[in-house]
């Protein structure tokens, strides 16, 4: 990350939740809300991979989290869990968890009133509506207890959520992108304001001793916006956030799938550290040796392995031959990092993440 | 200003994705001596194709796609109703679906926007749908095509579950995939009839395979 030329190519993937419970076959209503039991997940699944880092997707963990269950039942789909708000949900053991319960209607863009927005943060958007909630009085816990256990010796990062992300999940997809055309001063405040709160947070989870933090921003590529609107809707957020972690000493870099090639320049120009992702053709549009070349001397790369059409669909020699050409490539000079592009899909089996690691350690 | 003009000025709402002069210029039209069907195909439809285009060639983005069919739908709006009973068929019937597991719907919705502005009648069966979901919706809806998508590695695989369900089922209408971890190869490998990247070369799978089949 510091662009120095390593010893060895460093090795760390990030991985669905999916893919860790498959590994870990841990109970998955534990491995979502049990502090203990995500930890030693993680740091389970490092020992396994022989990662030289860890990413800590979800923090804010709550100890008293099995206050609020009501009822738990196995079915042959997964955990049903009733809770004591009325709320359901399911926990199956190869995705996230998904909530049973008709979604709250989203407000439109002219409804939203900044001042009643939700402040401090407490919760992080997953996907699709799911919110993972942040006790405010455990906010980096499990982030605090794996610095303490595995700091000395790795890479440890956190990992926070790109106000893009919160302002689409606000207003759901489809009406926070017309949004943007419609009103794009309001949508501008509404960024602000999830940029304060986001920036406070990951100031304080500086404190923590991470190593670097990853900005999570999944719909920001040209899968879904312009170069126009990645530099007016995005940059301007993601970079004031970028520069603050910057400040505090720590690294941080920019997750963005899909196609992400017309907008690189602009990712490095933002301040992060370093860019994680790429993914190549098909799910994606960046080759490696290109994503290097605008790195140069600006930034790192982590990446950029197709976890789907590699990793899951590859033979062992296509996934050898895919890490060979990748480390050849990035290795040429510092500030490359062997990973998937994407997370590790739920379904990828061990054996294959544990090729890359012995890709690494022949031609690293 | 002549007639052809005004379904040009029509075209251009739905192109820049302006929904409240659509909806004007569509009443307007209506009121002068066009017939729905008229202004569907030459001033909806004209306009759709432009965005798909424009869509298909990074010329425009996802935001862009929805301002427009928002635009379409304040013009269709007006006109269904009035197209009803005056024998206008649609190109063909499209049900789409997001296969059981998966919660995702944004590319499946894009799908069904391109479908509707180019012209296609779309039955939305939504999320998670089972392969009894998918049969009922073709025993319902009598469609010509099925188009199935995931987002998900782990729900992909339910593809061909229910592309073997169908089947056995005796369904041999055309089924068709997308989604982000899906490619040509998979596609083949599930027997799908065809695959498309995105949502603007779904619109073109569509046709083809349609056009094939009323050659044949």
């Amino acid at each position: 990350m510091d662009l120095h030329e390593p010893d060895r190519i460093p090795f760390m993937c990030q991985m669905s939740i999916g893919h860790m419970l498959q590994q870990l076959q841990v109970c998955p209503t534990e491995f979502w809300f049990d502090p203990d039991t995500f930890t030693s997940g993680l740091l389970s699944l490092r020992e396994i991979y022989g990662f030289d880092g860890i990413l800590i997707s979800l923090h804010g963990h709550t100890t008293g989290w099995r206050d609020r269950i009501v009822k738990r039942a196995q079915s042959e789909n997964g955990e049903f869990v009733s809770f004591n708000d009325g709320t359901k949900m399911i926990f199956r053991n190869d995705d996230l968890p998904e909530s049973l319960d008709n979604s709250p209607p989203k407000p439109s863009v002219s409804e939203v009133n900044i001042k009643k927005l939700p402040c401090p943060l407490d919760y992080i958007p997953i996907s699709q509506g799911l919110h993972f909630k942040i006790d405010p009085r455990n906010k980096f816990g499990v982030i605090e207890t794996i610095v303490r256990k595995a700091g000395k010796d790795y890479s440890i990062h956190g990992e926070i959520t790109s106000p893009f992300d919160y302002f689409l999940d606000l207003l759901g997809h489809q009406e926070g992108l017309i949004a943007l055309i419609d009103d794009p001063e309001k949508c501008k405040e509404i960024l602000s304001h999830f940029t304060r709160l986001v920036e406070e947070l990951a100031i304080e989870m500086c404190r923590t001793g991470v190593d670097a933090i990853k900005i999570s921003s999944p719909f920001s590529g040209a899968g879904f916006i312009s170069p126009e609107f990645y530099k007016e809707f995005v940059v301007p957020y993601e970079s004031r956030i970028s520069r603050s972690i910057r400040k505090q000493g720590v690294h941080t870099y920019l997750h963005t799938c899909g196609a992400i090639g017309d907008r690189l320049d602009m990712m490095f120009e933002s301040g992060a550290s370093g860019i994680e992702c790429l993914d190549p053709p098909p799910l994606g549009d960046v080759e490696l040796d290109c994503g290097m070349k605008v790195a140069q001397h600006r930034g790192f790369i982590k990446g950029n392995v197709d976890s789907v059409n590699t990793l899951l669909l590859g033979t062992d020699e296509e996934i050898l031959s895919d890490a060979k050409k990748r480390i050849e490539v990035g290795g040429k000079s510092g500030g490359f990092i062997l990973s998937t592009a994407c997370s590790i899909a739920p379904k990828v089996k061990k054996e294959k993440v544990l090729l890359l690691r012995r890709a690494v350690e022949r031609w690293g | 200003m002549g007639i052809k003009e005004d379904f040009d000025l029509l075209a251009n709402a739905i192109i820049s994705g302006k929904h409240i002069e659509a909806g004007t210029l569509t009443s307007q039209l209506l009121n002068g001596t066009a017939m729905p069907e008229e202004i569907l195909e030459k001033g909806l439809l004209q306009g759709m194709e432009v965005v798909g285009k424009r869509f298909k060639d990074n010329e425009i983005f996802l935001p862009q796609v929805l301002v427009s069919a928002r635009a379409m739908k304040a013009a269709m709006n007006i006109l269904e109703p009035l197209m009803i009973g005056s024998g206008h068929k649609p190109k063909g019937k499209v049900l789409l679906g997001t296969v059981k597991g998966d919660v995702h719907d944004i590319g499946k919705n894009l799908v069904s926007i391109m479908l509707q502005g180019s012209g296609y009648s779309v039955v939305d069966l939504g999320t998670g749908c089972t392969t009894e979901k998918f049969l009922s919706g073709i025993e319902t809806h009598n469609p010509d095509i099925v188009g199935m998508s995931a987002l998900l590695t782990t729900t992909m695989v339910y593809m061909k579950t229910v592309i073997d369900f169908l089947r056995s089922h005796e369904v041999s209408i055309p089924i068709i995939i997308g989604g982000a971890p899906i490619n040509q190869k998979y596609a083949n490998e599930i027997f799908a009839d065809g695959y498309a990247r995105n949502a603007a070369e779904a619109v073109d799978l569509v046709a083809k395979i349609l056009s094939e089949r009323r050659t044949t």
